[in-house]
């Protein structure tokens, strides 16, 4: 293999070096793990919506052959462990009282309040023994009234899910400035209403959670190898909050995961409740969910219900924006759960738009439906669903161009950096330009053209765009340590969490572009609380932005000291050492040190000056974002719909994204890829459903509707890096969720375009072929 | 899984001992469907008794006027076959629409039929077609075939040998696939036999049927337009999250004047 060194580290398009590993078989997942020993779990899991659990009789079970324990929330009294916190960032109702956050034991104690809730773990020698013992355990449950739709839980004589939390309501929010939206709204010539559903999905990742735990009952210390997104901060949350037991004893670790998009960010009851039974045996108890295990308990996204209204002039000049939204929580408060439809879809309320007045309200009720958390964007998908839909709306309601209607309101660069109404950073950027290009990239040309082609097959074909605006999110401080190891290889350990982005990839690209050393050097670390002290793990498009800022800062500080190493060696002043592709050199001299030589000479004192010690380039930098990036980008697309089956086909996609610079075109662009293909599936046909009784329907894949690869169309996919953002080392702005940010309203769109000739001007998601048709029906009966 | 033997006969008599010797054996084909299925628990057979060694039961032959499958031949080789592409090219697109590649190179046809899934695709085929199933102790007409759902006329521990398939002068095959399983939602087989005309509809139904109603109009004049909406009503239809009766009834007539289309070229 020829040795790469990646020339700056930035721009390139560096191939993915995990993907050998992973397309060969040669992942290292929960489910390929076994110590010796080791034991296995299974969880029972509530059939009931809500009930009482009168008792358990895990007697016959335990009787059963290979049957080592059977954990039930009676066990979890006795203990005394604590609740699973939430890590909600807004905590106070609108009247400054305190989120109500109901206790969320990792196993049911005397009542269940979602199908697929723990109520039993079951350890046994083998998995089949665990299947058996499940099916001898007698559960007798008194059901109570269910309530699984967050409009029904907020009205009064609902079924109460807390007895102490009226109307189930968790949390109320407003964002904005309400008299300013007001008086928009007064002076504007058209307020226009739309009712929007954000269906509720889920991320299902390729791998489903897992988790196997260890007991060494000699030191009292835990190992939990878990398919998380976010090891440290969770293990904080389970040794201190959850199980006592102090942080320090328990190493968390994520091998490869595959895949998470969210649904693997929170805490979950199933890891705790294996190193309770793992001290309890003293042995390794592995535990990993089946598919549709993963329906009933991963945690679901979106699901808010929203009333949207924009104000706008004669003229198509934007005035006021308002939006209340209603957005399910589930049963318990998600790790994060409460801020998704409240601060979260807040934020980035208006888009790149200019307005008078923003106003966002939302309330947040508890339903009988397991937990929601951030799924993939976490409310600025329902932001741009929102922003972008009733743009088309009103448009259509009023008879303008949609197009027309964006470019007339689009903030201009001269307004920037500005604050947005909600409170946005805004650096840079040029919203007109993005849009532009967009609209020019899509071939507005050819459309008729196709248009004409599509009529004469008896299909309708529509074009949509959508203009979004989000930001990053998720921690602000993350590490990147650096090793030299005497074989020669140097290890990179970061705080992130790759669940199949390519962080192996571009961190090692960083790294190697910055010190001039060979990309196949790089060890990479990660998701390990040995290998680094801190770590954000993954969400909020983050990686990039302060991971990358992160190995790049360290790079830097590695330099720095290899300047002083070169000094030293040509007896010359620091200031005066120059780096550049690997080397220390002082100009205009043939004095010249690889970044090899000074590795090498860094564990000899003789080498280093006095205030160096041995090992001193083994460096770990914490970088600390101090405020968000504003990723943004345009997303244009065509539509084909056949008007007597209501089947949607997605025919073309365009996108121009400004993520600031791109360090690798290749992953973004999977990034992007894989956001559309997430966006598409939510538009079209993904939808978790439960029904009144709070009973899932949509239990395995033979209900819940994914996308696969001929739904997907050829896309384009271009960049705008004109406008690299200061506030971290590289100028990015967050690529991971961007994808499936703009693709919702910009599909819909494109089949409200298609359908308008119909008079259908809305339509929720998912646009099934069944409620395409209809739509069409109903308009026709309508007149 | 519960536990369960395997037995692995080698010709068809060699299976009914099998099948004589086990408490409660259950054939088992490419497996496709019998395997999920006792993944969940939801069948617990003493043995399988493995159809996949026994002589002379996978392969296709053209005859004069009829193809016959042998039952253990996989979707992938009927969509494959020179011989059906030719003279029933729906038949040979139906079983290229089954699921994957993966299944439809484990799948058999006399696995599918066996099992009868409302929604499956040969049946479909087999109905359309006028099919003779023909089995370890008979041959059975396609009319008499399929019972009720997942049920047919197969006794117990009765082995399907082949399908015959009588070759039609036009046969048109569409299937409008369900979102989440891509089985059918509904999918309609059209074929014309001089002057009989044949329509069966799967998915849309508990269990594969006819449209006499269609049939007669499209024998009067096999055009798409023979074909009104409304000729299946809505009331025995399935309903589900996936398709209210209403559509599937839609969706009938719809791609019935598709098939038509096609057999029609
Ligand atoms: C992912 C996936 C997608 C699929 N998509 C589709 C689809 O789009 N359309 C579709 O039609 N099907 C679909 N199938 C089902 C597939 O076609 C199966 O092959 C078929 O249902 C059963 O065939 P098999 O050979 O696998 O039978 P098995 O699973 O081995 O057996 C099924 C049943 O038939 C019995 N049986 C098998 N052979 C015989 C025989 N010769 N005589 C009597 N009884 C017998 C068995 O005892 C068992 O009860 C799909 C399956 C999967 C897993």
């Amino acid at each position: 293999m020829a040795t790469y060194v990646a020339r700056n580290g930035i721009g390139e398009n560096q191939r993915r070096v995990e993907d050998f590993r992973f397309l060969t078989g040669h992942g290292h997942y929960i489910d390929d793990m076994k110590l010796e020993n080791q034991a296995y779990g299974m969880v029972l899991r509530s059939p009931e919506a809500h009930a009482d659990i009168k008792s358990i009789d895990a007697t016959e079970a335990l009787a059963l052959d290979g049957v080592l324990l059977v954990v039930t929330g009676e066990d979890w009294k006795a203990a005394g462990y604590g609740t699973i916190p939430t890590k909600s960032g807004v905590r106070k109702f609108k009247d400054g009282s305190d989120l109500k956050e109901p206790p969320h034991h990792a196993i049911a104690i005397d009542r269940v309040r979602y199908v697929g809730q723990p109520v039993a773990l079951v350890v046994a020698e083998s998995l089949d023994a665990c299947r058996d013992a499940m099916e001898l355990i007698e559960v007798d449950y008194e059901s109570l009234p269910a309530v699984s739709h967050q409009s029904e839980a907020i009205k009064d004589g609902a079924p109460q899910i807390w007895d102490d939390i009226p109307n189930n309501i968790c949390l109320d929010f407003e964002l904005g400035d309400e008299d300013a939206q007001k008086k928009a709204f007064e002076d504007a010539d058209h307020v226009i209403t739309l009712e929007l559903i954000n269906n509720r999905v889920t991320a299902t990742p390729i791998e489903p959670r897992g988790a196997l735990a260890d007991y060494d009952a000699e030191s009292g210390k835990f190992t939990l190898w878990n398919a998380s997104q976010n090891i440290h901060a969770n293990r904080d949350t389970i040794a201190d909050t959850v199980l006592k037991i102090g942080k320090e004893n328990l190493h968390h670790i994520a091998p490869d995961v595959g895949g998470g998009f969210g649904g693997k960010n929170g805490v979950y009851p199933e890891p705790i409740l294996i190193l309770h039974a793992a001290r309890e045996i003293k042995r390794p108890v592995k535990w990993v969910n089946d598919r549709s295990e993963s329906f009933l308990s991963d945690t679901h996204g979106r699901d808010q219900v929203s009333t949207v209204q924009l104000a706008l002039d004669n003229d198509g000049t934007f005035r006021g924006l308002r939006t209340e939204t209603v957005g399910n929580l589930g049963a318990f408060c998600g790790t994060v759960g409460p801020f998704t439809p409240t601060g979260g879809s807040s934020r980035t309320q208006g888009g790149p738009f200019r307005f008078d007045g923003i106003y966002y309200t939302a309330i947040a009720p508890f339903t009988n439906t397991c937990p929601l958390d951030p799924y993939r964007g976490a409310g600025r998908p329902e932001g741009s669903y929102q922003m972008d839909r009733i743009i088309d709306y009103a448009a259509a309601k009023l008879g303008m161009d949609p197009i027309e209607l964006r470019r007339k309101n689009l903030i201009p660069p001269s307004d920037l950096p500005m604050k947005s109404p909600m409170g946005l950073d805004i650096d840079c950027g040029n919203f007109p330009e993005v849009f532009e290009k967009t609209i020019e990239i899509s071939d507005r040309a050819g459309f008729e053209k196709r248009k004409e082609a599509s009529e004469a097959k008896g299909l309708k074909r529509g074009f949509g765009v959508c203009m979004y605006l989000e930001c990053t999110g998720g921690g602000p401080k993350e590490e990147a340590k650096v090793t030299f190891r005497d074989d020669g290889k140097v290890e990179l350990s970061v705080g992130t969490a790759s669940t199949g982005m390519g962080h192996e990839t571009v961190f090692a690209q960083l790294l190697s572009g910055h010190l001039g050393i060979a990309m196949e050097d790089v060890v990479f670390r990660q998701s390990d609380t040995d290998a680094t002290d801190i770590g954000g793990g993954h969400g909020g498009s983050r990686g990039l932005e302060v991971g990358g800022s992160a190995v790049t800062q360290t790079s830097r500080q590695i330099i720095e000291v290899g300047k002083k190493i070169a000094a030293h060696r040509f007896d010359v002043d620091a200031g005066e050492i120059e780096f550049e592709e690997g080397r220390f050199h002082v100009p205009g001299t043939n004095h010249t040190m690889t970044i090899r030589d000074a590795i090498d000479s860094q564990n000899d004192p003789d080498s280093l000056p006095d205030d160096l010690e041995p090992g001193c380039m083994n460096i770990s930098s914490v970088f600390e974002r101090g405020i968000i990036s504003i990723p943004n980008g345009g997303h244009a697309c065509e539509v084909e719909v056949d008007p007597e089956t209501g089947t949607v086909k997605v025919d073309g996609y365009w996108v121009v994204d400004d993520f600031g610079t791109i360090v690798n075109k290749m992953l973004a662009d999977g990034q992007v890829m894989g956001g559309i293909a997430q966006g598409l599936g939510q538009a079209l046909m993904e939808n978790i459903h439960y029904d009144e009784s709070g009973q899932l329907v949509t239990g395995s894949l033979m209900d819940y509707a994914l996308p696969r690869a001929d739904d997907m169309p050829r896309m384009v996919i271009d960049y705008y890096e004109d406008a690299p953002t200061e506030k971290n080392l590289l100028g990015v702005k967050g690529a991971g969720e961007a994808g499936c940010v703009g693709a919702p309203p910009a599909i819909v769109n494109a089949v409200c375009d298609a359908l308008k000739e119909y008079g259908v001007h809305h339509i929720d998601m998912p646009l099934t072929p069944e409620k395409v048709w209809q739509a069409i029906r109903d308009a026709k009966a309508a007149g | 899984m519960y536990d369960f033997g395997i037995k692995n006969p080698t010709s068809v008599d060699d299976v009914k001992t099998a099948l004589g010797e086990s408490d409660d054996g259950q054939f088992l084909a490419g497996g496709q469907t019998l395997i999920p299925v006792l993944k969940q628990r939801l069948a617990m057979p003493s043995d399988l008794i493995s159809l996949a060694r026994v002589d002379g039961l996978s392969g296709i032959s053209a005859g004069g006027d009829s193809i016959s499958v042998k039952a253990m031949t996989c979707h992938a080789e009927v969509a494959a076959n020179a011989d059906i592409k030719s003279a029933i090219p729906a038949l040979a697109k139906l079983a290229g629409g089954i699921g994957d590649p993966h299944v439809r190179n484990r799948g058999t046809i006399g696995g599918s039929v066996a099992n009868n899934d409302p929604a499956a695709d040969y049946p479909a085929a087999v109905l359309g077609l006028g099919a003779t199933v023909v089995t370890s102790e008979r041959e059975i007409e396609a009319d008499n075939f399929f019972t009720g759902m997942f049920d047919t006329a197969l006794n117990e521990g009765e082995l399907i040998t082949e399908i015959s398939f009588p070759i039609p002068e036009a046969a048109g095959y569409i299937k409008f696939p369900n979102p989440a399983t891509r089985y059918a939602l509904v999918a309609v087989m059209v074929a014309k036999f001089g002057n009989t005309v044949r329509v069966a509809v799967t998915g849309a139904g508990p269990c594969v049927f006819r449209v006499a109603e269609m049939e007669q109009a499209l024998t009067a004049s096999f055009s798409p337009d023979s074909i009104k909406d409304g000729m299946v009503p809505a009331d025995d239809l399935n309903n589900d999250i996936h398709a209210s009766r209403e559509y599937r009834a839609h969706l009938i007539g719809v791609l019935a004047r598709r098939a038509v289309a096609e057999a029609n070229g």
